[in-house]
């Protein structure tokens, strides 16, 4: 089923393609049209056996002729992380953990996930995130630590649902 | 790897934005481009063709069967295993769950039929008012946003009415006098009677294969447990039945969605 391709990976995608083109509104649109590349493919008949090795190499062939048109030199053509260059295959196997990991932090009960991305993502001290939400610091370090378990035990089942 | 590492965490926070990467979004925007609602046909032969095109379209969404019916002034739409949503001549958008019908007047009058369950998001316009009949009920309305459901699927019988947002009046048909209902607010009609009753049964949880997502606010665990049960056709036992929940999680994956119950109550769940 088309519509399932599309649910299970979507995200992946996004992700992977987050990985070469740093910009999350470029890799959404990027990996929108590899679907519908791929499904009009497929409505003129093309075989195509595995259709989500094709969407991952179509979607890494966008992202490259992206860069490129951004005047990227070619040796820099390369996935990365917030560490660095990381390898082509590692991206695409990450790839599915971190759109995990994301669908996880969607799912984070409302002032849970605020404290969390307020502290982790947008770099707030424990003070700073208690005066911006209104709580205590206490009641922040709670939220937080609930958060990273949270996220610990969604990523587990997760990872077994996908490879168990 | 049994877990994440650090470098994915921070990989997804550096570019985590609320709401961004939405598949459910993204899906109903590629149909959109790839006009895969069906638009209603008059003729015979047309609507060969735009049979063949669902078809086609099958393997993609929730396809309508779209079927024209001797009476032409009405069009109907029928889905299958898939839920599925357009929007009526009036503007009006509706979403009908799965193996549900619902027929609307080619002549502009705002009148509908269905059965199954069916949300509406009425087009307001208040000299014309909006009337969704079943066999035995029918709702009218003015402009808002609600939920029919006449219990054809489950073999109640009884259908149910959640007003999301607005107000309706709800009553059996050939009958003036009925329930008014506003936001959030349930009524139902068991098959036979005269009056449709308030019906806490029904909540905002209601409308969750709509929506995508369930919500609860200091849920008790039995009843998010109900809740869940009867929107994915499974059982559950867990211990602790009474601690509570708030947060809102979304439908498309249900491990996911009781792996984090357990963490975030620190019970077990186990699926019968």
């Amino acid at each position: 089923m088309f519509e399932d391709l599309f649910r299970y990976n979507f995200r992946p995608l996004c992700l992977y393609a987050l990985h070469y083109v740093q910009d999350a509104d470029v890799a959404e649109d990027l990996v929108q049209e590899c679907f519908t590349t791929l499904w009009e493919k497929l409505q003129e008949g093309t075989e195509i056996a595995n259709r989500r090795a094709y969407l991952y190499m179509t979607v890494r062939n966008r992202c490259l002729d992206r860069l490129r048109r951004k005047g990227i030199a070619t040796e820099s053509l390369k996935p990365y992380d917030t560490y660095g260059i990381i390898d082509d295959d590692d991206a695409e196997e990450r790839s599915q953990t971190e759109a995990r990991l994301w669908t996880a932090i969607d799912s984070l009960p409302p002032k849970c996930r605020e404290a969390f991305l307020l502290n982790k993502r947008d770099g707030l001290k424990y003070e700073e995130v208690a005066r911006e939400m209104g709580i205590s610091e206490n009641t922040v370090r709670n939220q937080i630590s609930k958060a990273l378990k949270l996220l610990k035990d969604g990523a587990v089942k997760i990872y077994m649902f996908f490879f168990g | 790897m049994s877990q994440f590492e650090d470098k994915h965490l921070d990989f997804v926070l550096k570019h985590y934005q609320e709401g961004k990467f939405d598949t459910r979004k993204a899906i109903s925007r590629f149909n959109e481009a790839h006009g895969i609602r069906p638009k209603p046909r008059r003729n015979v032969l047309v609507m060969m063709s735009g049979f063949a095109a669902a078809a086609a379209a099958a393997v993609l969404l929730g396809v309508f069967i779209f079927r024209n019916i001797e009476d032409s002034r009405w069009t109907e739409y029928e889905t299958l295993a898939y839920a599925g949503s357009f929007t009526l001549p009036d503007g009006s958008e509706v979403a009908l769950s799965p193996n549900s019908t619902l027929r609307y007047r080619e002549d502009g009058k705002r009148m509908v039929k269905m059965s199954g369950k069916v949300f509406f998001d009425v087009a307001r316009d208040e000299t014309r008012p909006f009337e969704v009949r079943t066999d035995g009920a029918f709702v009218r309305v003015l402009g808002t946003e609600f939920q029919v459901n006449d219990g054809s699927q489950d073999g109640t019988e009884t259908v149910r009415v959640y007003v999301s947002d607005g107000k309706v009046l709800f009553a059996k048909n050939g009958r003036s006098e009925g329930i008014v209902l506003t936001k959030d607010m349930g009524a139902c009609l068991e098959k036979g009677g005269d009056m449709p009753v308030a019906d806490a049964g029904q909540d905002i949880n209601s409308i969750a294969w709509n929506r995508g997502s369930f919500i609860f606010d200091d849920t008790p665990l039995k009843e998010v447990l109900d809740c869940l049960s009867e929107y994915y056709k499974v059982s559950f036992a867990a211990t602790d039945l009474d601690k509570r929940l708030s947060g809102e999680f979304y439908n498309d994956d249900l491990d996911l969605i009781i792996s984090l119950i357990e963490s975030a109550l620190d019970v077990t769940i186990i699926k019968k």
